[in-house]
């Protein structure tokens, strides 16, 4: 039973189905907007600037970048965990939201499972590029090879890493792809031009929309949702382990890998709520996602704010309670205070202090403030990746081996590339793919009549 | 809008003050033969209950915050048992006399000659130690009073007004209780090693007091259903009772396992000591036991659907969740106390009497109000769950 009276509505404007298709397609036939073009220049020129480092990375080598011996990670395992973190928010709305029993969530699901797999993708480029050698690439997989005893190690986290992430890349570039079917089938029959009907068509897998192929196609979304749900948490605590099972203060604390899930899907979170005021302002979809959509996703916010405002409180405790001198050193010496202390303090403002605006009404209500705040816990998310890799490299145990790190322009470049490709694979999913799932949406349709009669069991 | 009175069965509030005797009996009997042992035994007891207090709290909060409707035919119940604050905050302050046979940091010869507890002191001192269990249970109890006394008002006045403040309480409630209660954790249990550390213990802690909490929601909404009450129980609702507790298990399983693997891992004295000083004996199999109970069974039985459905399959794991707890509190407190693995009628008496005085506030509680909360707006909707 679902009561409008109480609830809202999850739909605005009283719109039949036929309607709700239509609506939502109307991008894909429309012309190209004039602010996408310009939009795609400025991500394709991020892009090849991006291309350019690259290159430069691959024909002179690492030491292009800024990273030395003692800080052997730096911004390519930062931007690295970053982007993994940013790819988590697809899987955590499509299916933990889904668990939930949370109906709002059609209207965001697939822009956040689109979201999922551009990011990861770019992701994956870091640690590619930081092997140094990436045409051995196939060394990591663990396949039996002629190079003797040499093997991959088990013990490895960077090797669960691999695994993790290729297993969560596939499972979630299905889960989105299959998702997608039946709206493919709905353009393929709805569009005037040919060109459209055969290239959707073939997408579409020659889906009629059955009985048969809906009960089939749910099955799958159960199963691949159930396998997707386990790999969100498995790929950033293993991603976490990267870190923790080494004895570097500041790294090795018992608490990462849950704290490394839940700021994971606060900063996928942050950037769903990026992209979906964008949607709204910019394809006018204030039907679909509505003030309330803006609203819950701030709420979760709030809530994920608050878990990582308690994990740093105690992180810093902890370093104080064990009485340990290098992790009170990392922390209060090399964190709070000292060298870096402006990274610390941005990462804890747009973490744990800025999302507490969201408290207010007025605040979730303004959809420019809600924009801007969610921008700033992508920077927050940011820095600390940049807190963890780069306070605890830059000095430990041995004064002796301390040394600074500041970016190179190459590896600057490589960010701002990723990012541009980032944007580039958001405009173009904008443009030929349906950013709302029709077909979901449609499922919760029924919702907006006044009261749904249930039989009891 | 349902007329449902709890009347509490004559036979069952004398059994609670036979558990009580027995308890009091146990507590008398055993601090005059073995006080330390009965002070172990009083500290778990007590955090066992208050956990379980704190934990059903956090389940209503959950509710508002979610905006969760299937659950609010249920309210009564976590309601009943968050009442259990108040004696807890009594039992607690009690527990000051007994600091020094549990607590290594309140000897002053320790402090005189350890660095580390030195280093620690400015927080684990009694006097300090006493304000925070003051002032937690404070938060606690008032916080947990003014949204029972909201949630009764809705009873009788109806209207969303009572709802978005419960809603609004809830929201402070969880900004204080995730803070407070990692502390308490950490004063009542961590400081036990007053040497070893775990940034997750304190997580570990929270996710278990929810997680049984949640189970003994459940227990209590089941035993009420078998006695004709709570009439509008059904399938689905079982269903989501055991989500809670399904869920709730794999994050323990899951904090359990990278507390204890990160450790392994990195092997340094400092943070090994805690699992070395429980690799031996009985303790090494109260490990495994503890992860059986509190994770592997409840993961593995409730898994199908027709499991999580069924009053059958559920209340078999809740029990063994409610023995899971004790064994895991058992793992942390005798290893840093007693140093052995004594079991035996001081531990059964003294459980069975705070199980006895906790069921008789619970159903005193449930007594004194409509044990299906009338205006709540999400009623309706609770009453016709299906999914």
């Amino acid at each position: 039973m679902y009561k409008t009276s109480i609830r809202g509505k999850l739909i605005e404007g009283d719109k039949s189905l036929a309607q709700i298709s239509t609506d939502i397609l109307a991008p894909i036939d429309a012309k190209t907007p004039k602010w996408w073009y310009v939009a795609m220049t400025v991500s394709l020129a991020m892009f090849g600037w991006g291309l350019y480092c690259k290159y430069i990375t691959l024909s002179q080598g690492i030491g292009t970048w800024g990273v030395n011996n003692t800080v052997g990670w730096g911004w390519a395992i930062i931007n690295f965990v970053w982007w993994i973190g940013i790819g988590h928010a697809g899987t955590a709305f499509s299916i933990f939201l889904l668990i939930l029993r949370q109906k709002w969530r059609t209207a965001i699901n697939r822009a956040a499972e689109a979201m999922t797999v551009v990011a990861v993708a770019c992701a994956g480029l870091f640690p590619l590029l930081h092997m140094g050698r990436p045409w051995l690439f196939f060394f990591v997989f663990p396949y039996p090879n002629t190079r003797g005893p040499l093997w991959v190690n088990f013990n490895s986290p960077l090797f669960w890493d691999f695994v993790a992430i290729s297993a969560y890349l596939l499972i979630s570039a299905s889960f989105w792809y299959f998702g997608m079917v039946p709206d493919f089938a709905t353009i393929r029959d709805t569009t005037k031009s040919k060109i459209k009907k055969a290239v959707y068509g073939f997408f579409a897998f020659g889906w009629v929309g059955s009985s048969k192929e809906w009960l089939r196609f749910e099955a799958l979304s159960f199963v691949l949702g159930g396998i997707a749900a386990v790999l969100v948490v498995s790929v950033h605590s293993i991603v976490s382990t990267d870190f923790a099972v080494s004895v570097e203060p500041g790294w090795h604390t018992t608490i990462f890998p849950p704290y490394f899930v839940v700021g994971a899907i606060f900063s996928g979170f942050a950037m769903v709520l990026t992209l979906v005021t964008l949607m709204r302002k910019l394809y006018k979809m204030n039907d679909f996602i509505t003030d309330s959509h803006v609203d819950a996703v701030c709420r979760i916010l709030i809530f994920i704010s608050l878990i990582m405002g308690t994990a740093y409180l105690t992180e810093i405790f902890i370093a104080w309670y064990s009485g340990s001198e290098y992790e009170m050193f990392t922390f209060f010496h090399n964190r709070i205070t000292g060298e870096y202390a402006f990274q610390f303090w941005a990462m804890f403002t747009c973490n744990a202090l800025v999302p507490q605006l969201f408290w207010f009404k007025s605040v979730r209500s303004r959809l420019w403030v809600v924009f801007i705040i969610s921008i700033l816990i992508n920077i927050g998310m940011w820095y600390e990746r940049f807190n963890i890799v780069i306070t605890s490299l830059t000095k430990n145990y041995l004064p002796a081996s301390w040394a600074g790190y500041s970016p190179s322009i190459i590896e600057i470049g490589f960010f701002i590339g990723t990012l541009g490709m980032f944007s580039a694979g958001v405009l173009l999913f904008f443009r030929y793919i349906p950013m709302i799932a029709v077909s979901e949406v449609k499922s919760i349709a029924k919702f907006n009549e006044e009261i749904q009669p249930n039989e009891d069991h | 809008m349902i007329e449902e009175k709890f009347v509490i069965p004559k036979k069952l509030k004398l059994a609670t003050y036979v558990l009580i005797a027995i308890g009091l009996v146990s507590f008398g009997w055993g601090f005059v033969t073995d006080p330390q042992r009965s002070w172990a035994n009083y500290l778990l007891n007590n955090y066992l209950f208050v956990s379980l207090a704190v934990g059903a709290a956090f389940f209503i909060s959950i509710q508002y915050i979610a905006q969760a409707g299937w659950s609010a035919a249920f309210k009564r119940i976590p309601e009943a048992m968050a009442a259990y604050l108040p004696f807890a905050a009594v039992f607690f302050l009690l527990l000051l006399f007994g600091v020094h046979s549990l607590y290594e940091w309140s000897h002053a010869e320790e402090l005189a000659h350890d660095h580390l507890i030195q280093h620690k002191s400015p927080y684990l001192n009694v006097p300090f130690w006493g304000i925070r269990i003051l002032l937690f249970f404070g938060l606690w109890i008032l916080l947990t009073k003014w949204m029972r006394k909201i949630s009764l008002k809705e009873d009788r006045e109806g209207g969303m007004r009572y709802f978005y403040q419960s809603e609004h309480l809830s929201k402070v409630f969880i900004f204080i209780v995730a803070v407070s209660f990692s502390a308490f954790s950490v004063d009542m249990l961590m400081s036990l090693q007053v040497h070893w550390f775990s940034t997750i213990f304190a997580a570990k802690m929270f996710i278990s007091a929810f997680l049984h909490g949640a189970a003994v929601i459940t227990l209590i909404v089941i035993i009420l259903h078998k006695y004709g009450y709570l009439q509008v129980l059904n399938r689905s609702h079982l269903h989501d009772f055991t989500r809670y507790m399904f869920m709730l298990s794999i994050v323990w399983g899951y904090f359990t396992f990278s507390q204890f693997m990160l450790i392994w891992y990195g092997n340094i004295p400092e943070e090994t000591s805690y699992y070395v000083h429980r690799w031996h004996g009985p303790f090494q199999i109260l490990f495994y036991v503890s992860i059986i109970l509190n994770w592997f069974i409840p993961f593995l039985f409730l898994m199908p659907r027709s499991n999580s459905r069924s009053k059958l399959a559920m209340v078999p794991v809740i029990i063994l969740l409610i023995i899971g707890q004790y064994v895991e509190l058992y793992y942390e407190i005798w290893p840093a106390t007693l140093h052995e693995a004594k079991f035996g009628l001081l531990e059964i008496g003294s459980w069975l009497g705070f199980a006895g005085l906790f069921s008789l506030i619970v159903i005193t509680y449930l007594a004194k109000a409509n044990l299906v909360p009338k205006n709540h707006p999400y009623l309706e909707e609770s009453i016709h769950h299906h999914f």
